[in-house]
């Protein structure tokens, strides 16, 4: 019997060569633009955030088989997100403390200038950069996939990892539950009337039964795994074995010199921190 | 040979080495229970051998079968006492782990047993668990899941599975255990008929092959009765009635067993109904099959006198126009029904019926307003559930969710009655006096103070029709109202709807149960891919065959005895036990017609 070909998860071979990413292991995945991501948190400029960018979209448009939506959404989604939110970042950042120098527009006291729409900008940027960087790893690994890996690689206890699993099935479960309780509650006359205050009322009146749905619910599968001797043994079997491969390590270390470079680069040469002495 | 099986010590002189489990003396408390259920119960349960536990609800039949592999006391916060010994284990001092090589569970609730997401890991999920090489945790599967026909699905996930193949998923996951007892709770209970079969016919197969021990749950006799080699009876007190043969014990204590509130086969109970009007059958049969042997070559009166129905009293209730109705946004948008359209009369009990995904959930939560309808297509008395606020919907139309809880908005029983008179700006004097009446009326009235959540299951559906009833709406519509709940709860509540519909009150019901449909309904919808097939009088409905196979529904015991007679042809109609000649039919012809050519 051939363990490859029947197991579901053996799958990844579909994808055709040049989608590497789906090949790696997910922590590699993970962990490569780690550290380039809590830099990013630190950063005040325009172009490391952007490099990252396009950096990590080049790597998902090559690595990953991106589906018309995803894809669509990935190049032109994001920059219409980051133009809208660097502009409502700009309107709420502290007038007092970018450039003045050029003026965009005035509405009676409000001067929106060049420097706040820039800070709003890099605001923008680094959370479009994290977002980026995180489907790296997210776009190309099973959550299946990703729990092996860590109880594998990283040996977080299995019984963790598995019940963590199986918590992930309830969620469509409960969107189903607090659909029906939802409809039930408004034709029963519940809470009417409008505003945030009715909402609220509404809403804690949700959470009695949903809560007793689940809690119900969670007994019956902890029930079930273990008529099925889940915990019965420190380790369990594990039929798929997730490697982590030289190729893993070449991607991981790869990544870290590029993103060292870019930070090396926009700190030294690139145009500086937005806000500062250097824009203007 | 009937007094010796029922012996209550147990099945005689067998010796412990070749029995499965052992139960021995055994009384289970639940915390912060005072009464004992299971109370001091013994029966063993043979290698091969395939024993069905059966006892009113209450008596503690799911948690015996939650002691047979230990869950009870290790995971279930319980006292036990007395012992149960499977594969020569103590349950109270082996672990859930270690007896789980030995003994195998099927649940009710399909869904809150998968755990992965594919049926191959599924499968593999228990054996990984006991740490067994990956090449022989997959010819478990390989050889579990070709078991129960599964093994060309395996890479699907099992949600796509219909509820019938994920509770054959689920015995495929006992069996890869490799265990040589399986426990089954109450394994059809959420199922319609078509996913009922598939569970049984699976279950033929594996008892038919000898290689495992069965202790089975079970409500649906119907379904059951032809697997079962010996019955176990527990009485509503615990203790244990009944061990031994199943004919023998089924029909040398038919009469204890009614009064105990044991379900029986509805071929039994209609034997014992033709045996009061004095028609003796020469067996006193268990499956339709045997009922129809063994009254084909019988001489047999003519059937009771029908009377045509009262086509001129018939107003109508509902009115259902051209309803389609859509879900979800943009390419997820797609049409749930089709251009249904009905009339539903006035007093009339009607069942829509169908398989899972149908359209039979939205089809009456549209008429009930419940998602409201598009404007003009529903028309309830002159109102229109799309366009009216709550407190005139509920005066016209009451609905019962699935789970009662759902729709418990209050904390207290008399408040939750209440509620739908308050809203409605009704007096104090005037609610009070409404809301003791429906207390009486339900038997809730001890309960008045207490949280809707703390009643019984029972008390809580009751409560749930009464407060869709109280604001005094003509019509109450019931979504799967006996899903997942035993026998004699369900009949308590058909019996009660029965009554509110002599009374005049027009009851919908959606159901997949079919002798439920043939006992109670005047009337059938059948739906099947989101359109009406047809609507009619039950008798009409039940009498095409070719319409109930079409919408993927199966004949309800009785019905396919009667279909097997050859020599009464006007007898193979019958589909109802009300319609049996008996001793009061003979004076008292039935009120409603339920003849075949009568429309």
């Amino acid at each position: 019997m051939s363990a490859a070909r029947i197991d579901p998860y053996a799958a990844s071979a579909e994808h055709p060569g040049i989608r590497f990413l789906y090949r790696l292991n997910p922590l590699a995945k993970l962990g490569a633009p780690l550290p380039a991501m809590v830099l990013l948190i630190f950063t005040r400029d325009l172009a490391i955030p952007l490099s990252f960018i396009v950096l990590a979209l080049l790597i998902v448009l090559v690595g990953a088989q991106l589906t018309r939506p995803i894809a669509l959404l990935l190049l032109l989604g994001l920059p219409t997100v980051v133009a809208v939110m660097s502009f409502s970042f700009g309107l709420w950042s502290d007038a007092s403390r970018v450039d003045h120098s050029v003026l965009l527009f005035q509405i009676g006291d409000y001067r929106f200038f060049l420097g706040a729409l820039l800070l709003g900008f890099a605001t923008a940027l680094r959370l479009a950069s994290l977002l980026v960087l995180a489907l790296i790893g997210g776009l190309t690994s099973t959550g299946p996939e990703l729990v092996r890996a860590m109880i594998q690689q990283l040996h977080v206890p299995y019984r963790i990892g598995y019940t963590a699993l199986a918590a992930y099935r309830f969620v469509p479960r409960f969107g189903h539950e607090l659909d029906v309780i939802r409809s039930a509650h408004r034709v029963r006359g519940m809470a009417q009337g409008r505003g945030p205050v009715a909402s609220v009322r509404r809403s804690l009146g949700y959470v009695v039964p949903l809560l007793a749905g689940a809690i119900r619910h969670a007994e019956r599968v902890a029930l079930a795994m273990d008529s099925r001797a889940f915990g019965a043994h420190p380790q369990r079997t594990e039929r798929t074995i997730i490697p982590f491969r030289t190729r893993d390590w070449v991607f991981m270390i790869l990544f870290w010199l590029v993103s060292a470079s870019i930070v090396w680069w926009g700190l030294t040469a690139g145009p500086g921190p937005v806000g500062g002495a250097a824009i203007g | 040979m009937i007094d010796d099986a029922s012996c209550p010590t147990g099945a005689p002189g067998t010796p412990a080495s070749t029995a499965a489990t052992i139960v021995d003396q055994v009384r289970i408390q639940h915390d912060e229970r005072t009464e004992w259920t299971p109370d001091g119960v013994s029966f063993d349960v043979g290698r091969g051998e395939v024993v069905l536990l059966l006892g009113p609800s209450g008596s503690g039949k799911s948690t015996l079968a939650l002691a047979i592999n230990g869950l009870v006391p290790q995971a279930v916060p319980a006292r036990l006492e007395g012992s149960v010994v499977t594969a020569g284990l103590d349950t109270s001092t082996s672990t859930v782990a270690a007896l789980s090589a030995h003994v195998s569970m099927v649940f009710q609730d399909p869904d809150a047993q998968i755990v992965t997401g594919s049926v191959l890991d599924e499968v593999c999920f228990g054996p990984e668990n006991l740490l067994l090489a990956p090449g022989e945790v997959l010819e478990r599967a390989e050889r579990a899941l070709r078991q129960v026909g599964l093994w060309g699905r395996r890479a699907e996930n099992p949600d796509r599975l219909s509820g019938g193949g994920r509770q054959r998923l689920a015995i495929a996951c006992a069996l890869a255990m490799g265990s040589e007892l399986l426990v089954l709770d109450e394994p059809t209970a959420n199922l319609d008929p078509a996913g009922i079969e598939e569970v049984y016919s699976a279950l033929r197969d594996l008892v038919g092959s000898g290689t495992h021990a069965v202790l089975l749950v079970e409500h649906n006799l119907d379904a059951a009765i032809d697997l079962v080699d010996r019955v176990v009876v527990i009485d509503g007190h615990g203790r244990l009635a009944f061990d031994g043969p199943t004919r023998e014990i089924l029909l040398g204590h038919l009469e204890e067993l009614i009064a105990m509130g044991v379900w029986l086969p509805v071929a039994t109970l209609a034997a014992l109904r033709l045996r009061d009007a004095g028609i003796a059958l020469p067996i006193i049969p268990l499956t339709p099959a045997e009922l129809a042997t063994a009254l084909d070559p019988l001489e047999l009166p003519e059937r009771p006198a029908v009377h045509p129905p009262d086509a001129m009293a018939r107003t109508v209730a509902v009115t259902v126009d051209r309803l389609s109705v859509a879900r979800g946004r943009g390419k997820q948008r797609s049409t749930i029904l089709h251009e249904v359209s009905l009339e539903i009369g006035r007093g009339d009990f009607l069942a829509v019926v169908g398989t899972n995904g149908a359209g039979k959930t939205t089809l009456v939560q549209a008429i009930a307003g419940v998602v409201p309808p598009p404007r003009g297509r529903v028309d309830i008395g002159g109102v229109d559930p799309g366009r009216s606020d709550v407190r005139t919907l509920a005066a016209t139309i009451g609905f019962v969710f699935q789970n009662p809880e759902h729709q418990f908005i209050t904390h207290t029983v008399h408040d939750e009655l209440a509620h739908g008179l308050r809203i409605r700006g009704a007096d104090d004097a005037e609610t009070e006096r409404r809301v003791s009446h429906m207390l009486d009326r339900f038997g809730l009235g001890s309960m008045r103070e207490v949280h809707p959540f703390l009643l019984s299951g029972g008390q809580k559906r009751r409560l749930s029709v009464g407060t869709a009833l109280i604001a005094g709406a003509p019509v109450i519509v019931l979504d799967e109202p006996t899903f997942g709940q035993d026998r004699e709860r369900a009949n308590e509540l058909l019996d009660l709807l029965s009554a509110l519909n002599a009374q005049g009150t027009t009851v919908i019901v959606v159901t997949h149960d079919m002798q439920l449909v043939a006992e109670h309904a005047s009337h059938v919808a059948v739906m099947a891919a989101g359109r009406l097939l047809a609507h009619d009088t039950a008798a009409t409905i039940l009498a095409d065959d070719a319409l109930i196979e079409r919408a993927g529904l199966r004949q309800p015991p009785l019905a396919r005895a009667m279909r097997a007679l050859e020599r009464h042809p006007e007898w193979r109609t019958i589909a109802r036990l009300a319609d049996l000649p008996s001793v009061a039919a003979l004076d008292d012809p039935p009120a409603r017609s339920t003849d075949t050519d009568s429309r």
